[in-house]
């Protein structure tokens, strides 16, 4: 079977079909050179070339050699060199189950073989994994990237901890209480948004002068919520990016109807006259509104809704479009079959929209409602399939969100490991180089310096020491 | 070839003579690790292969060790077994999880295997030396949620079982019966009157609550005095009815729990109280207020107490799994319903403004502020639709659009993770009473003695810190090691080299095994060996026994007594062997007991009650419990308890648990005291073979090869015949002495427990190494180089020897007495006693 797989790659079946025989940490297996030859680029295909050419640099490829027996010997886990074996005869590798993804990568690396040979199934485990560790990577590395960097000088570290104290509030315990006096904060000036509104608070006193202690209020809260942008505006390390952040945005918006209209009542009437004004005024309570978004800061919960919306804009989409599908259809049907009755409540087209939407969506107000048989058949069906069309891309996006959430709590708990992890390296290799400083040579200085006495092989990889993995390491070599 | 098996391990360092047995010289070992730069690693079969220096990378684990190791013994406390030759290793360990940590050496990137068990995975990783810390992080997120769960799935495990355990009923008045009481009430699976007893309560809590909402009909009403409708008095009978049955239940209940503070405060019984509580206090209010109850605010009162009797509704949950889980998963997903409750919030308060703007200018809208149309947000995000407020604004009507779309959304997002954590409870709740049942054939099983070796390897499995507890205890053992039957079966197999044989015996023997006391997992398997050896005696004992008894005069009895003996000495072993594994898994004194008892119960044991076996067996109790818990033993009053109860069993016991309980505290007085009892009760239970015994010294020359009993038996008449020529009248004179050696060991011991425990081989086997000497001695004509080994022998038998003395014996006698001033000090005593 090799041979003609080898026929079919090389063409030439009377080539010499050298043996190889390799150990791959304690599992001995033959292979044949014209087989490894296929792929040209693989260290075991390089290994053939070499051993065939005589040439001496063989130290290089393999950890050992043994002469009696012609056996090289790699210190590799041999259930993963099995599976990559699998590309010299089937052309394609896969994960064996149980298997890392992250760790079949980096053994694939070391045999010289293309991730791109990995088959689609066991590559897109693969991609999970990794865009689990950017994740996680990325938070970390948001962690440490605040951490004191000495050499900087005085404003920049009170820049540092004006940013700590405002947007990291498990950095401190200051922090901490900030961050629950400005949820106290939203929560107080939604509230007085909300009672302001009721018509028994509008007392006028003789004077024509309202109560002006719910104003005060408001005023309190808007001046709290703009020491707070300011602050964090001018602690921030990118305003630009701070700027156009969420977030900052919804702060934003918080905050500048009250000046827009303070400019507007001092200044406007002036200019023009005062029922536009007062309208203008109106439209700008709406965006009092903002300040409940602020609440998002303070909920993991609520970014994670909004990341799921974020990430399912598709399923939205197919949900409005369903939706709007349905509402034409029904409406139209429940137009036209209603016209029969005399004192018909679906007196247009767009008037029996709002009849579909309420009905599709199981509500059922109960101010339109069909009054013949059919009607009320057609009432029963557009529940059913209301049901149905809002049900199925709720679901996906549901999902989504329980993903979304199981997730965040897993990263959590990852990026955790991963700063002790850090700390943990961080100290060894202090330790270490302390140690190499005190006696140059010390056999098993500590944990790590003893790898520095083995000679730099091949599969000597910089142990712990660089770590190889991206992101978080690299920040921890910049501090 | 330098390989050698685990049991002989020990004694390999013993016989120093013998080549085959001879640890490699730690030359030859470096010389070996050397010559190759591979090593071969064979982890529970599996075979691997990996260079020295790979393992250099961490030196500080077991393997990275290995290569430092220059010594037979250092080897052996890494590895299980090694091979120079072939400069392979082995440990017994579990090869998956291997693979994985060799991977760490090798690419410095430790992974896990999926399906591996993350606690397995981490006591594997314990072992070889590896902090957890180095999972990478995509291995470490999964693994320390699976450990999380693991753990916390455990924690619940070990409630559950705590308050089971938590049931104890203490010795105050008539426990048994409250304790069936408890059952009855608490169990419904216990028994079939405890299931009927559940229905009927069922039964009368849906009556109650048919007739509550019964009485609010207004046909069923009745009209008193003031105009004011009251309850039907043919319903006011059933509720009376069934208010006393719910009283009397939680009253029962009251008197039999185990714990009241406890079970005043379980909310279940919360719930029971405040179902009957509203009736109490509605009597009370109306009895006390008949003249003032035309007052609004008593009434008022009065009817919010009648409201509260629906909290007897509640009562189901005792008797539904699934509304106790429900209840759990609310309290346990508190997290995802804030969520839901946020969600909702901020939606309502969103639409109710945008829908207030959008419709305030409508004329006589209802829309009227903000709050206000909270309700109606409130009513359209959940798609209830009452349709008493609904927007008339096209825009109004978009915004309420919305609303319900987004309220399916909204309310639909946070229930699957709620619904999800139901489902996992529930199904653990239902795995947890499968676990308990299967826990409870268990120990059935361990009390019949039939799965005692698995519960050593279950212990074996625990964690870290259960180990060193034992290492604490284990840490002791090789001191005694001497005298523990194992060591005597060595030696006795190598009988033919006297030296080699005698040195077995030197405490300073115990030595290189306590060296190994460092790692707790050799430990185990020396114990596991000790066991091992001690069962196999036991069994090879007989055969030897009535091999040789078969050609005695008093055959018949005789051989009832050594049949006797022999499930005693099992008993034994069996003893031990369940101290270690309580003291391992449950490390509590409660159990220990309990466990204890068990063994003195077990009918496994017919002959226990014969007097002969029950005094090792006895003294194998209290002794264990002495070490194990020899601080406690005075503060303990249950553990007394239990002493008592075992000798109620085992009524011959009784004289040794005088002994051990107060122990050499006492010595003087004491001794006296426990010596006529044993003499007592020795007299009577083995007055007739003591006489075959005599009759057998005919041939004290064979007996060296015998069992212990048979020895110690011969030793002793074989040199009392002169005194007292007649068979019956030496039988006291024999056990006297040869329970005067034994409390005189305990005597000569300052340092009490330990060798209180040692006093547990008592009969047999001190007598055995006892009698192995003494004919050496006579073989070699005097000449005795015993030295270390004679100093506990001759305390143990040669003493009441004392009176025919022959010089040489004296000499070491006496110089090994003088060590032990104890030793001598009650010598004179125990000597005239004996005599």
């Amino acid at each position: 079977m090799w041979d003609t797989r080898y026929a079919n790659c090389n063409g030439s079946l009377a080539s010499e079909n050298t043996e190889i025989a390799v150990n791959i940490g304690g599992v001995k297996q033959v292979l044949y050179a014209d087989v490894l030859n296929c792929y040209p680029d693989t260290r075991l295909a390089e290994l053939a070339k070499h051993s065939s050419d005589g040439a001496s640099d063989l130290s290089e490829l393999c950890d050992d050699y043994d002469a009696r027996k012609g056996e090289f010997y790699f210190d590799r886990d041999p259930n993963i060199f099995k599976c990559i074996t699998e590309l010299y005869y089937y052309g394609e590798v896969h994960m064996k189950k149980g298997i890392c993804p992250m760790c079949f990568k980096k053994e694939m690396e070391f045999w010289g073989v293309d991730v791109d040979y990995l088959d689609e199934c066991c590559r897109r485990r693969l991609n999970e994994v990794e865009g689990e560790l950017a994740e996680i990577a990325e938070k970390v590395s948001a962690i440490v990237n605040g951490d004191e960097n000495p050499s900087a000088s005085m404003g920049k570290r009170c820049q540092l901890f004006l940013w700590k104290l405002m947007e990291k509030p498990e950095s401190s315990v200051l922090a901490r209480a900030n961050a629950i006096l400005s949820f106290l904060f939203i929560l107080l000036s939604t509230v007085v948004m909300c009672v302001d509104t009721l018509p028994e608070l509008h007392v006028y006193d003789e004077g024509g002068h309202e109560d002006p202690t719910l104003e005060y209020i408001e005023i309190v809260c808007i001046v709290w919520f703009t020491v707070e942008y300011v602050l964090r505006l001018a602690s921030a390390p990118n305003k630009v990016r701070f700027a156009f952040s969420f977030m900052n945005m919804v702060d934003f918006l918080a905050i500048m109807p009250f000046y827009l209209v303070l400019i507007l009542t001092h200044q406007g009437t002036a200019v023009t006259e005062l029922a536009s004004v007062q309208q203008a005024v109106h439209a700008l309570h709406v965006m009092h509104l903002a300040r409940i978004f602020k609440l998002a800061r303070h909920s993991i919960g609520l970014q994670m809704l909004m990341h799921a919306l974020k990430s399912s804009l598709k399923e939205l989409a197919m949900l409005t479009v369903h939706m709007g599908m349905g509402i034409f259809l029904f409406s139209a049907v429940g137009y036209a079959v209603e016209q029969s009755h005399p004192d018909t409540l679906f007196t247009s087209i767009p008037q029996s929209f709002w009849w579909a939407i309420i009905t599709m969506t199981t509500v059922g107000y109960g101010d339109i409602y069909p009054k013949t048989t059919l009607g009320r058949c057609n009432t029963a069906v557009s529940f059913l399939c209301g049901l149905i069309t809002i049900m199925l891309p709720v679901h996906l996006i549901m999902t989504k969100f329980v993903f979304l959430y199981s997730k965040q709590r897993l990263l959590d708990i990852a990026t955790k490991h991963e700063l002790e992890l850090l700390a943990l390296r961080s100290k060894e290799k202090h330790m270490a180089r302390r140690q190499k400083a005190r006696k140059p040579i010390g056999p098993a200085a500590s944990v790590w310096g003893g790898a520095s006495r083995v000679p730099p092989s091949d599969t000597y990889i910089q142990l712990l020491q660089d770590g190889g993995r991206g992101p978080p390491i690299q920040i921890c070599n910049h501090n | 070839m330098y390989k050698m098996d685990k049991p002989s391990s020990g004694m390999s360092k013993v016989g120093t003579r013998s080549t085959a047995s001879l640890p490699p010289d730690p030359v030859d070992i470096i010389r070996r690790m050397s010559c190759c730069r591979r090593v071969r690693l064979n982890v529970g079969g599996l075979p691997h292969e990996v260079l020295w220096r790979t393992l250099d990378r961490l030196p500080r684990t077991r393997l990275g060790k290995l290569r430092d190791c220059k010594t037979h013994e250092a080897l052996m406390d890494i590895c299980d077994d090694y091979n120079l030759e072939d400069n392979e290793y082995f440990f017994d360990r579990h090869p998956g999880a291997f693979t994985s940590i060799l991977n760490f050496y090798r690419t410095g990137k430790l992974h896990m295997m999926e399906e591996m068990c993350a606690l397995s995975f981490s006591q594997e990783l314990d072992y070889w030396g590896v902090d957890e810390i180095y999972l990478e992080s995509c291995c470490q997120a999964r693994y320390h949620q699976k450990k999380e769960q693991m753990n916390e799935e455990l924690r619940r495990e070990a409630d559950t079982l705590k308050d089971r355990e938590g049931e104890e009923f203490d010795n105050t008045c008539c426990s048994e019966k409250r304790k069936k009481l408890w059952d009855l009430l608490e169990k419904p699976g216990s028994s079939v009157a405890a299931k009927i007893l559940a229905i009927i309560s069922i039964l009368f809590i849906v009556l109650s609550t048919i007739a509550l909402s019964l009485n609010t009909l207004p046909e069923l009403q009745e009209i008193d005095e003031f105009g004011q409708s009251t309850d039907n008095p043919q319903l006011a009978h059933v509720e009376a009815v069934c208010i006393a049955w719910f009283t009397m239940e939680y009253l029962l209940r009251f008197l039999s729990a185990p714990n009241k503070w406890k079970f005043f405060k379980g909310p279940l019984n919360v719930i029971d109280l405040l179902a009957i509580l509203p009736y109490y206090v509605t009597i009370f209010l109306t009895e006390s207020n008949k003249s003032v109850l035309q007052f609004q605010n008593v009434r008022r009162v009065v009817q919010i107490f009648r409201i509260m009797r629906i909290l007897r509704i509640l009562k189901l949950a005792r008797h539904s799994t699934g509304l106790q889980s429900l209840g759990f998963t609310l309290r346990r997903s508190y997290n995802e319903l804030g969520l839901l409750i946020l969600f909702l919030a901020m939606g309502i308060m969103i639409f109710s403004s945008l829908v207030f703007f959008a419709e305030k200018d409508e004329d006589d809208t209802k829309f009227k502020s903000i709050p206000a149309s909270f309700w109606w947000a409130t009513i359209t995000m959940t798609t209830v639709g009452y349709g008493d407020i609904y927007p008339k604004t096209l825009l109004g009507k978009i915004v309420g659009g919305l609303c319900c779309i987004a309220g399916v959304l909204v309310i639909a997002l946070p229930i699957p993770i709620i619904v999800n954590n139901f489902s996992e409870f529930y199904k653990e709740q239902k795995r947890q009473e499968k676990a308990i049942k299967r826990r409870e054939a268990l120990e059935r099983a361990k009390r019949n003695g039939s799965i005692i070796s698995m519960n050593i390897r279950d212990a074996f499995s625990r964690g870290a810190e259960l180990l060193d507890v034992v290492v604490m205890e284990k840490g002791e053992k090789p001191q005694d090691n001497h005298l523990s039957p194992s060591r005597w079966k060595w030696s006795s197999k190598r009988d033919p080299s006297d030296t080699s044989s005698n040195r077995s015996f030197n405490p300073e023997q115990g030595s290189p095994s306590k060296a190994r006391a460092s790692s707790p997992q050799r430990l185990n398997a020396q114990k596991l060996e000790e066991m091992y050896n001690q069962m196999t005696k036991t069994q090879s004992q007989p055969n030897l026994n009535t091999k040789d008894r078969s050609s005695s005069r008093a055959g018949g009895r005789r051989d009832e007594i050594e049949l006797g003996t022999l499930p005693g000495q099992r008993n034994d072993a069996l003893g031990g062997r369940e101290t270690v594994v309580d003291m391992k898994s449950l490390s509590s004194i409660d159990s220990y007991i309990s466990c204890a008892t068990d063994f003195q119960e077990n009918p496994r044991f017919p002959y226990s009650p014969a007097g002969g076996l029950s005094f090792p067996e006895g003294s194998r109790f209290s002794h264990s419990l002495g070490m194990g818990f020899s601080a406690r033993v005075s503060a303990n009053p249950s553990l007394q308890t239990t002493m008592e109860h075992g000798s109620m069993l085992t009524p011959p016991c009784s004289a040794a648990k005088p002994l051990d309980t107060e122990g050499p505290h006492q010595q003087g007085v004491n001794l006296v005291k426990t010596r006529s009892l044993r003499v007592n009760y020795r007299g009577c239970g083995e007055s007739s073979p003591a006489s075959g015994l005599l009759s057998d010294s005919s041939a004290p020359s064979d007996r060296s090869l015998l069992s212990p009993e048979v020895s110690i038996y011969t030793t002793a008449s074989s040199r009392t015949p002169p005194k007292t020529p007649e068979g019956v009248a030496l039988t006291p004179t024999v056990f006297t002495f040869h329970d005067a050696s034994i409390s005189r060991y305990i005597d000569a011991d300052t340092d009490d427990e330990e060798h209180l425990r040692d006093s547990c081989p008592s009969d047999h086997l001190l007598g055995g190494l006892g009698a192995k000497p003494h004919l050496n001695s006579g073989y070699q004509g005097g000449t005795n180089h015993l030295e270390a080994a004679q100093r506990l022998l001759g305390q143990n038998c040669l003493f009441p020897l004392g009176s025919t003395p022959s010089g040489s014996h004296e000499n070491h006698l006496v110089l090994d007495a003088s060590g032990r001033c104890k030793g001598e000090r009650s010598r004179p005593k125990t000597f005239d006693e004996g005599l």
